[in-house]
Order: C-alpha cells, then sequence, then structure tokens
C-alpha cells in the first residue's frame, strides 16, 4: 500500500465539508471573485446529510396571512427553540438570505414548487403556527450544487479526510489531510476556513445493532467538532441528544412527511397519545413527539404505529412520492415489509440518539456570531456544525451568508501565514500510524465502546453520576487510541473518525454536566434536575478548551421577548 | 447487504464507486466490488445516479424481521 505523497495547496478561502451548507458557501465565495477549495470525505454530488435527496424546505412566504410573516416566524423560533436560538443571529443569517437562496435554489435547476400548478404545496408539523414546510422533490438538489460549484470554478477535492486545523500565532492558518484512496497526504494553506461538517452520528446504540443504520448521515462523526475544540473553538448546544421516530428496523427520515400529511402515532391500544402530551398533538415540536413515544413504549403500551388510514387516496399517493423525496429506499423498505398504499399502520420506532441540535431552528457545535465567525480569527462555521444553524432553509441560506463572510475576511488579509513544518511532520506520522500497528484494536471495537458507554450513561437519560462515570469511562479510553489498527485506507478514515467521536461524546459529557436542568425533554433530560429552569438556563453552555487541556463550560443568558 | 449489481446490466462507468457517500463501492480491475456493505446507509445515490438502472437495494434481514 503506497501512501503519504505530499501536496500543498493554497487557497483564499477553504471550505471543509461539502454538504448543502458548504457547497452553499462555496457559491459566495467564488461569486465574490477569491478562490476558493472544498474540501470533502466524500463526493460532493451525494455527499452530506441530503445527499440521497430531500423533501421539505422551511420558510415563510410573505403571503400577507398573519403566520406567514418574518416576525411571526421569529416568535416561532423563540418559542419552539427557547434558550437555545439566538434570535439576533438567527435573523441575520437566515432571514435576511431567504428571498435570495429560494431564487437560487430554483435557478440552479430545482423547483421547490408543483410544476404544473407553479404553487408551493405546504404543510404544518413541528409546532409551526401555519404550513411553513413546503414539500419539493429535493432528489437532485445534491448534485445540481454541485454542478454549479464545478460551474463556478472551485476547486474540489473529493475523499479527503481533513485530520487537523493549523494555526498561527491563535490565528487560523490552514489543515492537513488525507486522501481515503490514494493515501496522499494533503497541507492546506488558507486565509479563512469554513466548517461545514454536520454533527456527530455513531455516537450511540441503533436500534437494529449496525451503527450506519442512522437516522442522519453515517459520515458526519464530528471531525471538525474536535478538531475546532482542540484549535481552541468555543462550542454551544453540544449537551443535547437528539432522536426522532423512525420506522421500525430502519432508521430513515419520514418524520415531516407523515406529521405534515396529518399522520398519527397511536400505540397498540389504538390509542393516539400524542394528545395526553402536547396541546398540538402529533404536530408538537419533534422532541414532545419522541418523549411521549418513549412513555407509550416504556409504560407498557407498545409498540407504536404510524395511523394514517384516514388520509384519502391522493394524499397517500403524495405521502409515499414524499417519502422517497426524503430517503430514496424508504418506500422499497416499506413494500418489503408487506405496507402498502392502501394505508395500513406502520410500526414506528424511536431512533437511536445523535450529537446534534435539539430543535430544526438553531444548530449545535462551532459557537458563531452573526457573521458566521468563531471565537478563532479566520475560523467560520456553517450548517449543522455551527451552533446557530441547521436543517435545510438554514443550510442554504447561512452558508451562503458564512461563505459572504469569509470571503470578505480573507480579502482584507494580504498574505498566507505561515506553517510550521515540525508540527506537520508529527501530524502526518499520527495520521497514518494505525496502518503499521499489526496486533492492535479494530476501529469497530473500539467504536462499539464508545456507543456502549454513552447509550449506559447519557443516551438519554442522564444525572451527574451518570455523566461522571461516562467521563471516567471515555477519558480512560485516551490510552488505547494508540493501539488503534487499520489493515486499508478506509479503515484508517474510520479509526480517525472513532477517536473523533470518543472526543466528542466527552464534550457532550461536559456541557451536559453544567446544564442542571431539563430542557427539550428528552434531548437534555437531567433526572436529577426534571425541570425546566428558564430563570438560570434559558441560554447557551459554551465549551471550550482550557490551556490545560481540559474542557471548561460558561454559561451565556439568551433574551427573547415575550 | 445493499446494493446489489446486475452485472448482465452494468457497463463498468464506475459512477457508483464515485458517488457513494459511505466509500462502500470501488470499481477494481475492470470489476464493481461492494466493499463494505454493513456501512451501506441505504440513500440510494448510487441506484439514483447508475445511468444504465443496474442497481437495486437488497436489505438485510434485521431489518425487514424486527
Amino acid at each position: 500500500m503506497n501512501y503519504g505523497q505530499e501536496y500543498r495547496i493554497d487557497s483564499d478561502v477553504a471550505i471543509i465539508g461539502g454538504g448543502t451548507a458548504g457547497l452553499n458557501a462555496a457559491m459566495a465565495v467564488a461569486q465574490k471573485g477569491l478562490s476558493v477549495l472544498v474540501a470533502e470525505k466524500a463526493n460532493i454530488y451525494r455527499s452530506g446529510a441530503m445527499g440521497g435527496g430531500i423533501d421539505h424546505f422551511m420558510a415563510y412566504l410573505e403571503t400577507g396571512e398573519g403566520w406567514d410573516t418574518r416576525e411571526t416566524y421569529l416568535k416561532y423560533v423563540g418559542r419552539v427553540a427557547h434558550g437555545a436560538a439566538n434570535l439576533q443571529i438567527h435573523e441575520h443569517v437566515f432571514c435576511e438570505e431567504l428571498r435570495d437562496t429560494i431564487e437560487r435554489i430554483e435557478r440552479i435547476g430545482v423547483s421547490l414548487r408543483n410544476t404544473s400548478t407553479g404553487d408551493f404545496y405546504r404543510t404544518q408539523a413541528m409546532g409551526q403556527p401555519g404550513p411553513y414546510f413546503i414539500n419539493f422533490n429535493g432528489k437532485l438538489l445534491k448534485p445540481k450544487m454541485a454542478e454549479e460549484v464545478h460551474r463556478l470554478g472551485c476547486q474540489v477535492l473529493d475523499r479527503l479526510q481533513v485530520t487537523n486545523l493549523l494555526l498561527h500565532d491563535s490565528e487560523m492558518a490552514g489543515f492537513t489531510g488525507f486522501n481515503i484512496r490514494t493515501g496522499d497526504f494533503y497541507v492546506v494553506r488558507a486565509k479563512a476556513i469554513i466548517i461545514s461538517t454536520g454533527n456527530t452520528n455513531r455516537m450511540f446504540k441503533t436500534q437494529t445493532g449496525n451503527p450506519f443504520n442512522l437516522w442522519y448521515c453515517p459520515a458526519c462523526t464530528g471531525d471538525l467538532h474536535r478538531q475546532a475544540f482542540d484549535a481552541g473553538a468555543s462550542m454551544a448546544n453540544m449537551e443535547y441528544v437528539r432522536m426522532s421516530i423512525v420506522p421500525k428496523g430502519f432508521s430513515a427520515p419520514g418524520f415531516n412527511a407523515f406529521f405534515g400529511m396529518g399522520g398519527k402515532l397511536i400505540n397498540s391500544l389504538g390509542d393516539a397519545f400524542m394528545k395526553n402530551y402536547h396541546s398540538m398533538a402529533d404536530r408538537a415540536p419533534r422532541n414532545y413527539v419522541v418523549w411521549g413515544a418513549i412513555q407509550e413504549l416504556k409504560e407498557g403500551r407498545g409498540p407504536i404505529y404510524m395511523d394514517c388510514r384516514h388520509l384519502d387516496q391522493k394524499e397517500l399517493e403524495h405521502l409515499f412520492s414524499t417519502l422517497g423525496y426524503d430517503k430514496d429506499t424508504l418506500p422499497d423498505f416499506l413494500m418489503k415489509k408487506g405496507y402498502h398504499l392502501s394505508g395500513g399502520l406502520i410500526e414506528m420506532n424511536v431512533s437511536e440518539p445523535m450529537q446534534a441540535r435539539p430543535s430544526e431552528l438553531c444548530g449545535s457545535g462551532i459557537k458563531i456570531d452573526r457573521n458566521c465567525s468563531s471565537n478563532i480569527p479566520g475560523l467560520f462555521a456553517a450548517g449543522d456544525s455551527a451552533d446557530q444553524m441547521g436543517c435545510l432553509h438554514m443550510c442554504t441560506a447561512g452558508g451562503f451568508a458564512a461563505g459572504k463572510h469569509a470571503a470578505d475576511y480573507a480579502a482584507r488579509i494580504n498574505q498566507f501565514k505561515h506553517l510550521d513544518e515540525e508540527s506537520i511532520a508529527r501530524e502526518k506520522e499520527r495520521v497514518f500510524r494505525p496502518l503499521q500497528i499489526k496486533k492492535g484494536t479494530p476501529y469497530w471495537e473500539f467504536e462499539d465502546i464508545v456507543r456502549q458507554i454513552t447509550t449506559d450513561h447519557f443516551g438519554p437519560v442522564k444525572t451527574e453520576n451518570s455523566l461522571n462515570s461516562a467521563l471516567d469511562k471515555l477519558y480512560r479510553l485516551d490510552n488505547d487510541k494508540h493501539y488503534l489498527k487499520a489493515e486499508n485506507l478506509h479503515n484508517l478514515m474510520r479509526v480517525h473518525e472513532a477517536m473523533n467521536i470518543q472526543d466528542v461524546a466527552k464534550i457532550t459529557a461536559n456541557a451536559a454536566l453544567a446544564r442542571k436542568e431539563s430542557r427539550f425533554h428528552p434531548y437534555h433530560y437531567r433526572a436529577d434536575y426534571p425541570e425546566t429552569d428558564n430563570e438560570n438556563f434559558c441560554g447557551l453552555i459554551v465549551v471550550k478548551k482550557r490551556s490545560d487541556g481540559k474542557p471548561e463550560t460558561t454559561f451565556e443568558q439568551l433574551y427573547y421577548e415575550s | 447487504m445493499p446494493p446489489l449489481i446486475d452485472w448482465e446490466v452494468c457497463t463498468l462507468c464506475g459512477t457508483c464507486a464515485d458517488r457513494c457517500p459511505l466509500d462502500v463501492i470501488y470499481l477494481e480491475d475492470d470489476e464493481v466490488v461492494v466493499k463494505f456493505p454493513d456501512e451501506c446507509w441505504h440513500c440510494g445515490a448510487c441506484r439514483q445516479d447508475c445511468p444504465v438502472e443496474a442497481i437495486s437495494i437488497e436489505f438485510p434481514m434485521i431489518m425487514l424481521r424486527v
């Protein structure tokens, strides 16, 4: 096996993560006339959370309806993402960009409208005051974005696993990475870097035992959460453990499609139980629905089912097509399990937990300001890896905003920063070391141990004792990292992912310890502090690495108009 | 154990190996190899982008029977 051939690249702006946010950021940088490089672990045509397709885009459209305005929308954000969403940032990175974003999506060749009538098909779920979700066929959205990025002349490095960020005088200077198919080692210098690598998956046990049977993309493993944290970036909303309602056996998305069309969850006694948990029943915010389902299963009223028997044939046909827009293989799965369009009951389950945002209306990860900048000069974040962005609507709009701000920053910098050759050599040695280890631990065994610890101690119920126990076990794993082996480049990527998942789990547990209340039940459910405490905890737990390497947490209040 | 490739139809163009977001499919020595089948996310990118519709999706038994 050959590996280690070295390549050096300079680019005004570098974007790590070529998913939705990263590609929209690249478009913005290219339009400002600067050079831009996109580093992507997979292939930008189909990578990221919605590479295989998507069916919904959240928007207010100013149609004259009372609920369809920026003001009502922002009130909804403040109500549903209370204590996690910063409304000033939300307005700046999303609302200001929304109109252009819808135009941009349609310009690159994906219609958000029904192509025959020209109207938007809008549905209501997740606590919305009106039908904010536009249903559309987004199966080609990612390939169309990729084509646009190539058309604009952006440089793209597919199959590149980024391994560390490089600083110079505490400012962002570049990064290192390797190609997972050729083993080539890259050293990139950039005047500004945008991180858009999503959330952290594969961190908790799954319903069928296979860690890749996930609601969200299993390639998003917190690689840059870990690297940004090590570089000194402040992180926020890291304590939340997000879950959804998924078909039994297949952790696929479909929540918006089912509930948006009026699907109801029922228990094995035939009771539509969500009315017992929230005044909006099945149209409540996602966390309430998950909470209700967990209680029903725990208290012996399972299994639970999605009931669509009251929908007419036309609605069922629409539902089954949108399910396939969001997850291409879900209709096949449902058919193979014996469900059909006449509308039988579909058995559902609570998905695996994941490290991610507690709501569709905020993010989880690198803490950004209204210019999408982190606390490290030259380091920006967008999409699911930023603490204030998530979901398609914010990743397209906010990704573009991040691109504009990073480009403006880079344009003011005269020259590339000096890189320390010794630390690059050390990093190269660290990156490829698992290939030389013959008698060691495979990545999956290490990762399984991490998942066992997280699931036992905070997946999702947690207490101070359980979190301390988890941290004790997670830190004890640090030494085992030196004995991780990889027999090929693919597994070398997996080894680095597994180590990153373990490190992010520590950040998550540390943040969860500091939030001595419960919020977004069950996403942050402290059994020792089961109530929400808005007096002391309406805001962000900010985690940052101290000079001795240990994480420290601080609290930052968020304000909402009542 | 997805995806399943129909060898009669496959033209070895390599699109699936190029696009698979989980690095599951490889084009090796004039053969498409589903090298890491357990790591498939069932996103369907390979099936959607295959220019000759040579790919179908197979679900592991556990997903269908639980």
